[in-house]
Protein backbone atom coordinates (compact mmCIF):
# COMPACT_ATOMS: atom_id res chain seq x y z
CA UNK A 1 0.00 0.00 0.00
CA UNK A 2 1.29 3.50 -1.18
CA UNK A 3 2.30 6.03 1.68
CA UNK A 4 0.25 8.88 0.90
CA UNK A 5 2.93 12.33 0.78
CA UNK A 6 0.37 13.40 3.97
CA UNK A 7 1.77 10.30 5.25
CA UNK A 8 5.37 11.21 4.71
CA UNK A 9 4.76 15.20 5.90
CA UNK A 10 2.93 13.96 8.90
CA UNK A 11 6.25 11.49 9.50
CA UNK A 12 8.55 13.97 8.37
CA UNK A 13 7.07 16.59 11.27
CA UNK A 14 7.21 13.50 14.11
CA UNK A 15 10.64 13.10 13.08
CA UNK A 16 11.69 16.75 13.85
CA UNK A 17 9.34 17.41 17.15
CA UNK A 18 11.08 14.03 18.32
CA UNK A 19 14.40 14.92 17.85
CA UNK A 20 16.15 15.74 21.49
CA UNK A 21 18.67 18.35 20.12
CA UNK A 22 18.66 21.00 17.74
CA UNK A 23 20.91 23.33 17.31
CA UNK A 24 20.28 27.17 16.91
CA UNK A 25 19.94 28.21 13.43
CA UNK A 26 22.21 31.35 13.77
CA UNK A 27 25.25 29.22 14.95
CA UNK A 28 24.67 26.92 11.85
CA UNK A 29 24.31 29.62 9.04
CA UNK A 30 27.39 31.34 10.74
CA UNK A 31 29.51 28.08 11.34
CA UNK A 32 28.57 26.83 7.47
CA UNK A 33 29.18 30.38 6.20
CA UNK A 34 32.44 30.45 7.57
CA UNK A 35 33.61 27.25 6.06
CA UNK A 36 32.40 28.24 2.98
CA UNK A 37 34.43 31.19 3.19
CA UNK A 38 37.40 30.16 4.32
CA UNK A 39 37.51 26.87 1.80
CA UNK A 40 37.28 30.00 -0.83
CA UNK A 41 40.21 31.35 0.73
CA UNK A 42 42.35 28.02 0.85
CA UNK A 43 41.13 27.42 -2.54
CA UNK A 44 41.39 30.07 -4.66
CA UNK A 45 39.11 28.32 -7.56
CA UNK A 46 35.23 28.63 -6.95
CA UNK A 47 35.05 25.04 -8.95
CA UNK A 48 37.19 23.81 -6.90
CA UNK A 49 35.16 24.63 -3.78
CA UNK A 50 31.87 23.37 -5.20
CA UNK A 51 33.64 20.45 -6.14
CA UNK A 52 34.82 20.06 -2.06
CA UNK A 53 31.48 21.19 -0.60
CA UNK A 54 29.99 18.49 -2.66
CA UNK A 55 32.61 15.56 -1.46
CA UNK A 56 32.48 17.14 2.83
CA UNK A 57 27.92 16.38 1.80
CA UNK A 58 29.25 13.20 0.34
CA UNK A 59 30.71 12.28 3.92
CA UNK A 60 27.47 13.63 5.78
CA UNK A 61 25.53 12.05 3.39
CA UNK A 62 26.87 8.34 4.18
CA UNK A 63 26.30 8.40 7.58
CA UNK A 64 23.24 10.69 7.61
CA UNK A 65 21.62 7.48 6.02
CA UNK A 66 21.89 5.38 8.57
CA UNK A 67 20.77 8.22 11.59
CA UNK A 68 17.36 8.39 8.77
CA UNK A 69 16.49 5.12 8.29
CA UNK A 70 17.21 3.79 11.86
CA UNK A 71 14.25 6.82 13.43
CA UNK A 72 12.11 6.93 10.44
CA UNK A 73 11.67 3.23 10.00
CA UNK A 74 10.72 3.74 6.83
CA UNK A 75 11.31 0.96 4.26
CA UNK A 76 12.71 0.86 0.22
CA UNK A 77 11.15 2.88 -1.81
CA UNK A 78 9.33 1.33 -4.64
CA UNK A 79 10.32 3.91 -7.84
CA UNK A 80 12.55 6.56 -7.86
CA UNK A 81 9.56 8.78 -7.81
CA UNK A 82 9.13 7.99 -4.36
CA UNK A 83 12.77 8.62 -3.11
CA UNK A 84 12.21 12.13 -4.33
CA UNK A 85 8.73 12.47 -2.11
CA UNK A 86 10.73 10.55 0.84
CA UNK A 87 13.82 13.18 0.51
CA UNK A 88 11.77 16.45 0.35
CA UNK A 89 9.09 15.51 2.78
CA UNK A 90 10.74 13.37 5.33
CA UNK A 91 14.55 13.67 4.90
CA UNK A 92 14.93 17.74 4.73
CA UNK A 93 12.44 17.96 7.41
CA UNK A 94 13.29 15.85 9.70
CA UNK A 95 17.16 17.30 9.70
CA UNK A 96 16.51 21.12 8.33
CA UNK A 97 12.59 21.45 9.40
CA UNK A 98 12.14 22.58 5.53
CA UNK A 99 10.12 20.83 2.60
CA UNK A 100 11.09 21.48 -0.66
CA UNK A 101 8.75 21.05 -3.37
CA UNK A 102 9.07 18.33 -5.81
CA UNK A 103 8.44 18.46 -9.31
CA UNK A 104 9.49 14.68 -11.01
CA UNK A 105 10.51 14.21 -14.77
CA UNK A 106 10.16 10.75 -16.49
CA UNK A 107 13.37 9.38 -17.92
CA UNK A 108 14.04 11.33 -21.11
CA UNK A 109 13.55 8.26 -23.53
CA UNK A 110 16.74 6.90 -25.63
CA UNK A 111 16.11 5.54 -28.32
CA UNK A 112 19.47 3.28 -28.76
CA UNK A 113 19.02 2.20 -25.27
CA UNK A 114 18.14 -1.85 -26.42
CA UNK A 115 14.48 -2.61 -25.07
CA UNK A 116 14.66 -3.45 -21.16
CA UNK A 117 13.76 -7.33 -20.03
CA UNK A 118 15.44 -6.46 -16.87
CA UNK A 119 13.26 -5.94 -13.90
CA UNK A 120 11.16 -2.69 -13.50
CA UNK A 121 13.92 -0.34 -11.54
CA UNK A 122 15.44 -0.30 -15.04
CA UNK A 123 12.83 1.85 -16.24
CA UNK A 124 13.84 4.61 -13.53
CA UNK A 125 17.05 5.42 -15.11
CA UNK A 126 17.54 8.41 -16.34
CA UNK A 127 14.72 9.90 -14.13
CA UNK A 128 14.92 12.80 -12.07
CA UNK A 129 13.42 15.09 -9.23
CA UNK A 130 13.64 18.95 -8.80
CA UNK A 131 13.81 19.91 -5.29
CA UNK A 132 12.52 23.72 -5.01
CA UNK A 133 13.55 25.20 -1.87
CA UNK A 134 11.42 28.60 -1.00
CA UNK A 135 13.76 28.84 2.14
CA UNK A 136 17.82 27.66 3.22
CA UNK A 137 18.72 27.93 6.71
CA UNK A 138 22.11 27.44 5.74
CA UNK A 139 22.12 30.59 3.54
CA UNK A 140 20.52 32.48 6.28
CA UNK A 141 22.56 36.28 6.33
CA UNK A 142 24.39 35.87 3.23
CA UNK A 143 24.98 37.90 0.01
CA UNK A 144 27.43 36.97 -2.30
CA UNK A 145 30.20 39.72 -3.55
CA UNK A 146 30.73 40.43 -7.17
CA UNK A 147 33.89 38.37 -7.86
CA UNK A 148 32.05 35.07 -5.88
CA UNK A 149 29.04 35.72 -8.21
CA UNK A 150 31.01 35.23 -11.30
CA UNK A 151 32.95 32.91 -10.12
CA UNK A 152 30.01 30.76 -10.62
CA UNK A 153 30.14 29.60 -6.70
CA UNK A 154 27.13 27.06 -5.47
CA UNK A 155 26.95 28.24 -1.79
CA UNK A 156 24.83 25.62 -0.60
CA UNK A 157 26.53 22.78 -2.52
CA UNK A 158 26.68 20.70 0.39
CA UNK A 159 22.97 19.68 0.30
CA UNK A 160 24.12 17.80 -3.22
CA UNK A 161 26.62 15.96 -1.56
CA UNK A 162 24.26 14.77 1.35
CA UNK A 163 21.90 13.82 -1.28
CA UNK A 164 24.42 11.48 -3.33
CA UNK A 165 25.97 10.16 -0.28
CA UNK A 166 23.15 9.35 1.27
CA UNK A 167 21.44 8.07 -1.54
CA UNK A 168 24.76 5.86 -2.77
CA UNK A 169 24.59 4.10 0.58
CA UNK A 170 21.17 2.50 -0.50
CA UNK A 171 22.10 1.50 -3.31
CA UNK A 172 21.21 4.19 -5.98
CA UNK A 173 23.97 6.06 -7.87
CA UNK A 174 22.64 9.87 -8.79
CA UNK A 175 23.56 13.12 -9.95
CA UNK A 176 22.96 15.79 -7.95
CA UNK A 177 23.55 19.44 -8.84
CA UNK A 178 22.13 22.89 -8.41
CA UNK A 179 20.34 24.53 -11.36
CA UNK A 180 19.16 27.88 -9.54
CA UNK A 181 20.22 29.86 -6.21
CA UNK A 182 18.39 32.76 -5.19
CA UNK A 183 21.98 33.84 -3.59
CA UNK A 184 22.68 33.98 -7.23
CA UNK A 185 19.78 36.27 -8.17
CA UNK A 186 18.09 33.67 -10.03
CA UNK A 187 14.20 33.40 -9.04
CA UNK A 188 14.19 30.23 -7.07
CA UNK A 189 16.82 27.47 -5.11
CA UNK A 190 16.55 24.47 -6.87
CA UNK A 191 18.50 21.04 -6.89
CA UNK A 192 17.81 18.49 -10.05
CA UNK A 193 18.92 14.73 -8.58
CA UNK A 194 19.25 12.14 -11.33
CA UNK A 195 19.21 8.88 -11.26
CA UNK A 196 22.07 7.27 -13.07
CA UNK A 197 21.94 3.65 -11.91
CA UNK A 198 21.06 1.12 -9.66
CA UNK A 199 23.70 -0.46 -8.05
CA UNK A 200 24.11 -4.10 -7.00
CA UNK A 201 24.94 -5.27 -3.50
CA UNK A 202 29.06 -5.86 -3.62
CA UNK A 203 31.66 -5.98 -0.88
CA UNK A 204 32.91 -2.25 -0.95
CA UNK A 205 36.22 -1.92 -2.26
CA UNK A 206 38.86 -2.59 0.15
CA UNK A 207 37.39 -4.67 2.50
CA UNK A 208 38.93 -8.32 1.48
CA UNK B 1 2.60 55.40 15.42
CA UNK B 2 1.32 59.02 15.24
CA UNK B 3 1.56 60.18 11.57
CA UNK B 4 4.08 63.13 11.60
CA UNK B 5 7.00 60.85 12.14
CA UNK B 6 9.32 61.58 9.41
CA UNK B 7 12.91 59.72 9.13
CA UNK B 8 15.31 62.32 8.08
CA UNK B 9 18.50 60.55 8.12
CA UNK B 10 19.65 57.59 10.09
CA UNK B 11 23.70 57.30 10.60
CA UNK B 12 25.79 54.31 12.00
CA UNK B 13 29.26 55.20 13.72
CA UNK B 14 31.47 51.97 15.04
CA UNK B 15 33.39 51.78 18.00
CA UNK B 16 36.35 53.36 17.14
CA UNK B 17 34.24 56.65 16.01
CA UNK B 18 34.58 55.92 12.39
CA UNK B 19 31.22 56.36 10.10
CA UNK B 20 29.70 53.19 9.10
CA UNK B 21 26.62 54.56 7.05
CA UNK B 22 24.82 57.85 6.77
CA UNK B 23 21.57 57.37 5.33
CA UNK B 24 19.24 60.65 4.45
CA UNK B 25 16.09 60.53 3.51
CA UNK B 26 15.24 64.03 2.72
CA UNK B 27 14.69 65.45 -0.97
CA UNK B 28 17.74 67.71 -1.55
CA UNK B 29 21.59 66.40 -1.60
CA UNK B 30 23.09 69.21 -0.28
CA UNK B 31 21.36 68.84 3.11
CA UNK B 32 23.59 64.72 3.40
CA UNK B 33 26.52 66.51 4.72
CA UNK B 34 24.58 68.59 7.33
CA UNK B 35 23.54 65.24 8.40
CA UNK B 36 27.35 63.93 8.97
CA UNK B 37 27.84 66.80 10.65
CA UNK B 38 24.77 65.87 12.82
CA UNK B 39 26.14 62.38 13.78
CA UNK B 40 29.58 64.25 14.04
CA UNK B 41 28.20 66.25 17.30
CA UNK B 42 26.04 63.78 18.92
CA UNK B 43 29.19 61.83 19.25
CA UNK B 44 29.64 63.96 22.38
CA UNK B 45 26.50 64.49 23.17
CA UNK B 46 26.65 60.19 23.64
CA UNK B 47 29.73 60.10 25.04
CA UNK B 48 28.61 62.32 27.81
CA UNK B 49 25.75 60.43 28.29
CA UNK B 50 27.58 56.95 28.30
CA UNK B 51 30.12 58.61 30.86
CA UNK B 52 27.47 59.87 33.17
CA UNK B 53 25.54 56.37 33.09
CA UNK B 54 28.82 54.80 34.68
CA UNK B 55 28.43 51.57 35.90
CA UNK B 56 24.92 51.40 34.80
CA UNK B 57 25.33 51.24 31.13
CA UNK B 58 23.03 48.25 29.90
CA UNK B 59 20.55 50.60 28.62
CA UNK B 60 21.17 50.88 24.75
CA UNK B 61 18.43 53.36 24.18
CA UNK B 62 19.78 57.03 24.86
CA UNK B 63 16.47 58.24 24.07
CA UNK B 64 17.09 62.69 22.90
CA UNK B 65 20.31 63.73 22.09
CA UNK B 66 19.71 67.25 21.50
CA UNK B 67 17.49 69.29 19.16
CA UNK B 68 18.50 71.67 16.62
CA UNK B 69 17.17 73.71 13.72
CA UNK B 70 14.34 71.31 12.38
CA UNK B 71 15.27 67.91 13.43
CA UNK B 72 15.72 66.21 16.79
CA UNK B 73 18.48 63.77 17.19
CA UNK B 74 17.69 60.41 18.93
CA UNK B 75 20.71 58.09 20.12
CA UNK B 76 21.07 53.97 20.58
CA UNK B 77 24.44 52.56 21.44
CA UNK B 78 25.02 48.79 21.08
CA UNK B 79 26.58 46.67 23.40
CA UNK B 80 29.72 46.13 21.04
CA UNK B 81 29.79 50.86 20.99
CA UNK B 82 28.46 51.23 17.62
CA UNK B 83 26.51 54.32 17.95
CA UNK B 84 22.91 54.58 15.97
CA UNK B 85 21.82 58.32 15.58
CA UNK B 86 18.57 58.77 14.22
CA UNK B 87 17.17 62.46 12.98
CA UNK B 88 13.37 62.97 12.81
CA UNK B 89 12.12 66.10 11.52
CA UNK B 90 10.82 67.87 14.20
CA UNK B 91 6.82 67.52 14.51
CA UNK B 92 4.23 69.11 16.83
CA UNK B 93 2.63 65.51 17.13
CA UNK B 94 3.77 64.16 20.64
CA UNK B 95 6.70 61.22 19.92
CA UNK B 96 6.94 58.45 22.20
CA UNK B 97 10.01 56.70 23.73
CA UNK B 98 9.18 53.73 22.98
CA UNK B 99 8.89 53.75 19.43
CA UNK B 100 11.56 55.34 18.56
CA UNK B 101 13.38 52.55 20.97
CA UNK B 102 11.28 49.79 18.75
CA UNK B 103 13.22 52.07 15.38
CA UNK B 104 16.49 51.50 16.83
CA UNK B 105 16.06 47.84 17.75
CA UNK B 106 14.86 47.44 14.00
CA UNK B 107 18.20 49.23 12.84
CA UNK B 108 20.03 47.12 15.29
CA UNK B 109 18.92 44.06 13.59
CA UNK B 110 18.92 44.44 10.77
CA UNK B 111 23.24 45.99 11.19
CA UNK B 112 23.14 42.68 13.07
CA UNK B 113 22.19 40.91 9.69
CA UNK B 114 24.33 42.58 7.63
CA UNK B 115 27.62 42.09 9.61
CA UNK B 116 26.84 38.61 9.66
CA UNK B 117 27.13 37.83 6.21
CA UNK B 118 30.10 35.47 6.39
CA UNK B 119 31.91 37.44 3.11
CA UNK B 120 32.24 41.01 4.46
CA UNK B 121 35.29 40.12 5.91
CA UNK B 122 36.20 38.24 2.78
CA UNK B 123 37.95 40.71 0.79
CA UNK B 124 38.50 43.48 3.78
CA UNK B 125 41.90 44.38 3.94
CA UNK B 126 41.48 47.14 6.62
CA UNK B 127 43.22 45.62 9.87
CA UNK B 128 41.48 47.23 12.54
CA UNK B 129 38.77 45.43 12.08
CA UNK B 130 36.21 48.38 11.66
CA UNK B 131 34.26 47.28 8.22
CA UNK B 132 33.62 51.01 7.44
CA UNK B 133 35.50 51.09 4.17
CA UNK B 134 33.85 48.78 2.08
CA UNK B 135 30.14 50.56 2.85
CA UNK B 136 29.81 51.68 -0.54
CA UNK B 137 30.09 48.35 -2.03
CA UNK B 138 27.34 46.04 -3.26
CA UNK B 139 28.11 43.64 -0.26
CA UNK B 140 26.11 46.70 1.93
CA UNK B 141 23.36 46.90 -0.48
CA UNK B 142 20.38 44.58 1.81
CA UNK B 143 21.97 46.57 4.44
CA UNK B 144 21.16 49.74 2.59
CA UNK B 145 17.68 48.10 1.44
CA UNK B 146 17.14 47.55 5.29
CA UNK B 147 17.42 50.54 6.38
CA UNK B 148 15.38 52.43 3.53
CA UNK B 149 12.33 50.11 4.23
CA UNK B 150 12.31 50.45 8.22
CA UNK B 151 12.83 54.39 7.36
CA UNK B 152 9.87 54.11 4.99
CA UNK B 153 7.30 52.03 7.60
CA UNK B 154 7.93 54.78 9.50
CA UNK B 155 7.36 57.04 7.67
CA UNK B 156 3.92 55.47 6.15
CA UNK B 157 2.57 53.91 9.53
CA UNK B 158 -0.81 52.51 7.82
CA UNK B 159 0.83 50.24 5.08
CA UNK B 160 0.59 46.40 6.07
CA UNK B 161 4.14 45.39 5.06
CA UNK B 162 6.27 43.91 7.34
CA UNK B 163 9.85 45.43 7.54
CA UNK B 164 12.45 43.36 6.09
CA UNK B 165 15.60 41.47 8.05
Amino acid sequence: MATTSKQYLTRGEDLWKGRAEKVNAELFALTYGALVVQLIQDYEDFAEVNKQLEKMGYNIGTRLIEDFLAKSGLGRCTDFREVGEVIAKVGFKSFLNIVPSVTHNAPVPNSSRPTSTGSAPQVDNGSSFVLTFDENPLAEFVELPEDVLEGGLWFSNVLCGVIRGALEMVQMQVQAEFISDVLRGDEATEIRVRLVKYLEEEVPVGDD
Amino acid sequence: MPPGLRVNAVAFISAQNHPIIVRTFSAQDETTIKYHYIAHTSLDVIEERVNAAGGKSTDCYLGLLYAMEDVAVYGYITPLKVKIVLALALSDSVVRDVEINMIFKALHMAYYSSISNPFLTHNDDSVDGSRTLTVGSTKWKNFRRRIDEIARVVGNPTSTSIGGG
